[in-house]
């Protein structure tokens, strides 16, 4: 199937995200909560685009947008980027504290709105990619937690989590760099809780926490890795070499 | 209050350990304890094998479940458009005075809890109150220790 996105046409299956099309063919789209590895949030609007079937434009969020039939696609008309601003405006107002997001307010002259007192929740919008990514991936130590304008992203009972690896997933997939991750030589520490490094046996590269190794290997049903990626393709490579011979 | 473990146990296994009988399990529990305590949510997570966190979430996320003891008998206050305009305001302040809580408060020997609601679907008996399952309708101030009365124990001031 053939649909044009600003003017250039492009091959897709039936059923398949505009946005994944669009990114496939270089058309740039911009977005806060998609990651490619959790697609599908579809919770920020930002990459919100005109579509055409034949019955008129209309405004679609492209993310979570299967496409149906042949169409014709406007990424950054006048009106989308109109009313990606304004969605913009409005996440401003709920993570004043996101360069990220003021950049792009000002990348598409996102209006002021004075009317309106930014929230003081700091960078978070509340898009809820890094509960995700802790239930998919990890182990499921954060999620919403109230509802309404008191919804925020917490531990059960806004204590240190018991079940937390400290593999800091969620931090990682933030779109805004609203959760707290702080390392030192030995430590990283996130959501209140610490936990020790452990580094690479032969070259000392940081590996991830001791807890989050152990998960690892649990789950694989392995010992727990000692060596970084690069190093344990040396050895098997030296492995290898000693077996074969020059 | 002492929480029974063995009350949550059986609340649990009337049900399959299968994640979509958690709210169920969760107003179980709230209605046996008037809140669901720490060891229910603890033992619940335990028995569906599920993130306590995905439990938490839930019972944050719905006003009929609480983590907090509630009081015995419970105060909802309509402050929705009809009961708003025929003085719903006054009342809050009222029963506030009265029982010497906030709304959203449990009084202090466990009596009573205070909420405001939005809408009681019963516009035409404006400003309207429900203590417990029990509606009163065009409630006014001088109505209000009456009303109340009822609900305190004997032996109460």
């Amino acid at each position: 199937m053939n649909i044009t996105i600003n003017g250039k046409t492009c091959t897709c299956e039936k059923g398949e995200f505009l946005l994944e099309v669009a990114r496939r063919n270089g058309i740039p789209i911009p977005t806060l909560c998609h990651h490619p590895a959790l697609a599908g949030q579809g919770s920020c609007r930002v990459c919100l685009v005109e579509v055409d079937e034949g019955r008129g434009p209309k405004i679609v969020v492209s993310c979570v947008y299967p496409i149906q039939r042949e169409c014709t696609v406007e990424t950054d008309s006048e009106r989308v980027r109109r009313e990606r601003g304004m969605v913009l405006a409005l996440l401003r107002k709920r993570a004043p504290e996101s360069r990220r997001i003021a950049g792009m307010c000002r990348l598409y002259g996102a209006p002021e709105l004075p009317r309106l007192t930014p929230a003081d929740t700091g960078k978070c919008i509340l898009c809820g990619l890094c509960t995700r990514a802790c239930t998919e991936l990890s182990v499921g130590a954060i999620s919403t937690v109230n509802r309404g304008v008191l919804k925020e992203i917490a531990t059960p009972y806004h204590e240190p989590s018991t079940v937390c690896v400290g593999c800091g997933a969620c931090a990682n997939v933030c779109p805004t760099e609203a959760i707290p991750l702080t390392e030192t030589a030995e430590t990283r520490t996130i959501w209140g809780k610490t936990f020790q490094l452990v580094r690479c046996a032969s070259c000392g590269r940081i590996l991830g926490t001791r807890e989050e190794l152990e998960l690892a290997a649990k789950r694989c049903g392995q010992e727990p890795e000692t060596l970084c990626e690069r190093c344990r393709k040396a050895a098997t490579a030296q492995i290898l070499a000693d077996v074969y011979g020059d | 209050m002492q929480v029974d473990m063995q009350t949550i146990t059986d609340i649990l296994h009337n049900y399959p350990a299968q994640q979509r009988y958690s709210l169920a399990m969760l107003q179980d529990m709230q209605r046996h304890f008037n809140y669901i305590p720490r060891e229910g949510m603890e033992a619940l997570a335990e028995y569906l094998d599920c993130p306590l966190s995905s439990l938490y979430a839930m019972a944050t996320f719905y006003k009929a479940l609480s983590l907090k003891p509630k009081g015995r008998h419970i105060i909802k206050l309509c402050d929705g458009t009809a009961c708003h305009i025929r003085g719903s305001v006054n009342l809050v302040g009222g029963v506030e005075r009265l029982l010497g809580i906030q709304a959203g408060e449990t009084s202090a020997d466990g009596q009573f809890s205070l909420e405001l609601v939005n809408c009681l679907g019963s516009c035409a008996l404006a400003p309207v109150m429900v203590v417990d399952d029990t509606y009163y309708g065009k409630v006014t101030m001088e109505r209000l220790p009456e009303i109340l009365g009822q609900y305190r124990e004997e032996g109460q001031p």
